[in-house]
């Protein structure tokens, strides 16, 4: 046990590193599981523009310049692609997670598109997605 | 429910198409390609299950694909053997029809890149597969086609087809002729430049690419073989489009495709023209939302022609093309009959692509009628859609089209009528400018609500006499009936809903005849086989998906991360299905 552990601070020591330049940060958000219950170090993501409105408005923009209605519908209300305005995140509902979602793409069918769009922009469309309304009634549809 | 549009002075009109209709073969009580022949026809020959029995129509087996998303297509039954595809991950399915419980022999999971997911616009489904030369072959949605040998389960070839970075995705079922397999893209929706591929069926090696927009050259449109009946000159997939815009011109191949041996030619459909904002591609934009005849050796183009030039509204054009002889205005005419998105039933002289018949059989509001010394559509240009044009009003049918393309209709020799799953829907369309960026969407529409069009009712299976363009009888629905259909020798016609039930009908009057609730909404198509025991059995699949509205009236329980707000136009349609996937198969007691 005591070797694994060392073998494993040897090889994350050694995967911080590499982390820093080339490797995307790992994803953080309330229920990932973390093997041995510790979570992987990452770089601090704070989104600049949280809550402002006017990005929230250019990130409105920028999600229809940027064909992401063509997939998540007008609204981000859902299309061949999830919801985004259900309160609800498959990825995770931190800034920063929606963030590397953009940015990095997801392996269900997401894009990455970090490398067209600057992180400033990345972080205007966060932005957006967080400013847009929950419903009350997500969770029970009713018929009667 | 029925409706009796015409009376008995179309029935002796019917028996005079069904002498002239292309006698059907002595039914083997296979199902080795998609539409069940060449001709597309989804007949079947066996006549145990009649008009008098069907109410005693009930299943004998049923099967979880453990896959949910829209089940569409239909399995195949070769030598006592079922084949399904399941939707993404495409696991394809082998069961030994010969033992009871029909046990699997094999089943194949294919390795699929999930990023397809994101590049399907439309759900992850598959159309099915075809059987040829001891093979399974059929489509992973990731740009691949693959080839399963039938006994073994054991791969025999893989091809890459398709390019998944550009947009393209391949849920289409292939057909085969002879040594050829025949591929093409989905993708209308990214900007991809469509193309026909034939595959070589005993290695998966690529034969020859045909592409449907650009440079004859690339179009494979040949001085001398290539004869359009409307159209005149040359490079006309590149004078019809502003400079360059053919390149991301979408034009995909995600219909069926029928052969005629006698002509030597392959029948397909092409999809809308991209994108969506028609200002952005001033011209007619050939050869989008048309039908094509290539020879499947080379693949040269011999005819083509187009039903919705400078397509405006996604009317794709890529629903089957049901290849029958039967007598237009007084002659014996070889025909292909094609039920497009636009709203009208097309009978074309297969062997010329002249059209002789071109009626409405939904409501249609964007063009009056077509023009047939011409071949084109009288639009009302205040349907015109574009960027600069805002939101425009009641266009009918909806960009769905007054048939899905992904609902295959069916041919009966007996009647000589065709059996068709139709929308009722109507849309208002605002359209906007676009950028294509690569391995996204390539659209450039705001919004296009829906409603349901006159009557209120949103589909309705009818039977369609092609040779005068009319309407035999309507069975309405509530929901746009979104399943293939089936026509049987029995004289029993079948089909399924969206909100869970497959039904059978009689042939010639309509009639419901018998329903059951298979668990989730029907988008598949009915097949017939006969199985070791002599008899005749139905199959189809269950599973709602296949579109967006489909899973917009938020149907899918599976993913705690994506609740959708119910359609306008559909509000209630979750409150009878929820997603699934089911093989279920029936027989009469």
């Amino acid at each position: 046990m005591k070797k694994l552990l060392v073998l494993l601070l040897a090889l994350g020591c050694e995967r911080a590193n590499v982390t820093a330049n080339t490797v995307p940060p790992s994803v953080r958000y309330d229920a990932h599981v973390n093997a041995g219950g510790l979570a992987p170090l990452a770089g601090q993501l704070r989104n600049p523009f949280a809550q402002d409105r006017k990005s929230a408005t250019d990130g409105g923009q920028l999600f229809a310049a940027m064909n992401c209605d063509g997939c998540h519908g007008g609204g981000a209300a859902g299309g061949e692609a999830p919801n985004l305005a259900d309160g609800r995140w498959r990825y995770g509902s931190a800034d920063g997670a929606i963030y590397q979602s953009i940015y990095y793409g997801r392996p269900r069918g997401m894009p990455a598109y970090g490398g067209i769009l600057p992180p400033a922009a990345v972080w205007k469309l966060v932005t957006y997605l967080r400013s847009l309304p929950v419903p009350d009634d997500v969770p029970t549809e009713s018929w009667r | 429910m029925t409706q009796r549009v015409r009376a008995a002075g179309l029935v002796s009109l019917a028996l005079l198409a069904a002498a002239a209709a292309l006698p059907p073969a002595s039914d083997d009580g296979e199902w080795t390609l998609p539409g069940k022949d060449y001709a597309a026809t989804r007949f079947s020959g066996l006549t145990q299950i009649t008009p008098a029995n069907a109410a005693t129509l009930h299943p004998v087996w049923s099967f979880s694909t453990g896959v949910l998303g829209g089940h569409e297509g239909q399995p195949l039954v070769v030598h006592q053997t079922m084949y399904v595809v399941t939707p993404f991950p495409n696991v394809l399915y082998a069961f030994d029809l010969t033992q009871e419980d029909f046990p699997l022999k094999w089943k194949y999971r294919p390795d699929v890149n999930p990023s397809a997911i994101g590049t399907a616009c439309c759900d992850v489904i598959n159309r099915g597969a075809a059987y040829g030369d001891g093979k399974i072959v059929y489509n992973l949605l990731d740009g691949h086609t693959v080839a399963v040998d039938a006994v073994s389960g054991k791969e025999v070839w893989k091809t890459k087809t398709a390019e998944l970075a550009d947009g393209e995705t391949t849920p289409m079922a292939p057909l085969i002729v002879k040594q050829h397999v025949f591929v093409g893209p989905s993708g209308g929706e990214f900007g991809i430049h469509g193309w026909l591929k034939a595959l070589d069926l005993a290695t998966g090696k690529v034969v020859w690419t045909a592409y449907n927009e650009g440079p004859d050259s690339e179009v494979l449109a040949r001085p001398g073989t290539f004869k359009p009946f409307y159209d005149k000159g040359t490079d006309l997939g590149l004078s019809s489009w502003p400079a360059d815009a053919w390149k991301h011109g979408g034009v995909p191949v995600w219909g069926w495709l029928s052969y005629d041996p006698e002509q030597d030619l392959l029948y397909y459909g092409t999809g809308n023209a991209s994108p969506y904002n028609p200002e952005q591609r001033a011209g007619d934009n050939k050869w989008a939302s048309s039908i094509l005849a290539r020879h499947p050796g080379d693949g040269a183009l011999v005819w083509a022609y187009q039903l919705t030039p400078h397509e405006n509204w996604d009317y794709d054009a890529n629903a089957e093309n049901i290849l029958a002889d039967l007598v237009v205005k007084g002659q014996r005419r070889k025909v292909l009959v094609h039920f497009d998105k636009n709203g009208f039933a097309y009978t074309i002289d297969r062997t010329t692509g002249e059209v002789l018949v071109a009626e409405p059989f939904a409501p249609v509001t964007w063009a009056t009628r077509v023009d047939l010394a011409t071949g084109r559509p009288v639009v009302d240009t205040a349907k015109y859609t574009g960027a600069s044009r805002g939101n425009v009003e009641n266009i009918c049918p909806s960009l769905e089209g007054a048939k899905s393309p992904a609902s295959p209709a069916s041919f009966s020799p007996q009647t000589g009528w065709f059996y068709v799953s139709t929308n009722n829907l109507c849309m208002d369309y605002q359209a906007r400018q676009v950028t294509h960026i690569r391995g996204t969407p390539y659209m450039g529409l705001d919004n296009a609500p829906y409603h349901a069009g006159p009557g209120g009712n949103m589909g309705a299976f009818i039977a369609w006499d092609a040779t005068t363009g009319r309407k035999v009888w309507s069975i309405p629905e509530k929901y746009p009936v979104w399943s293939g259909s089936l026509a049987t020798a029995g004289g029993v016609v079948f089909y399924g809903t969206l909100d869970g039930w497959f039904k059978a009908a009689d042939a010639r009057t309509g009639t419901p005849l018998w329903k059951f609730k298979v668990g989730s909404g029907v988008v598949g198509a009915p097949i017939s086989y006969r199985g070791p025991d002599g008899k005749q059995y139905i199959v189809v699949y269950s599973g709602i998906g296949g579109d967006w509205f489909l899973l917009a009236g938020d149907v899918r329980s599976d993913d705690p991360a994506d609740v959708r707000p119910p359609a306008d136009f559909a509000k209630d349609l979750a409150r009878h299905t929820s997603q699934g996937g089911m093989v279920w198969v029936f027989a009469v007691k």
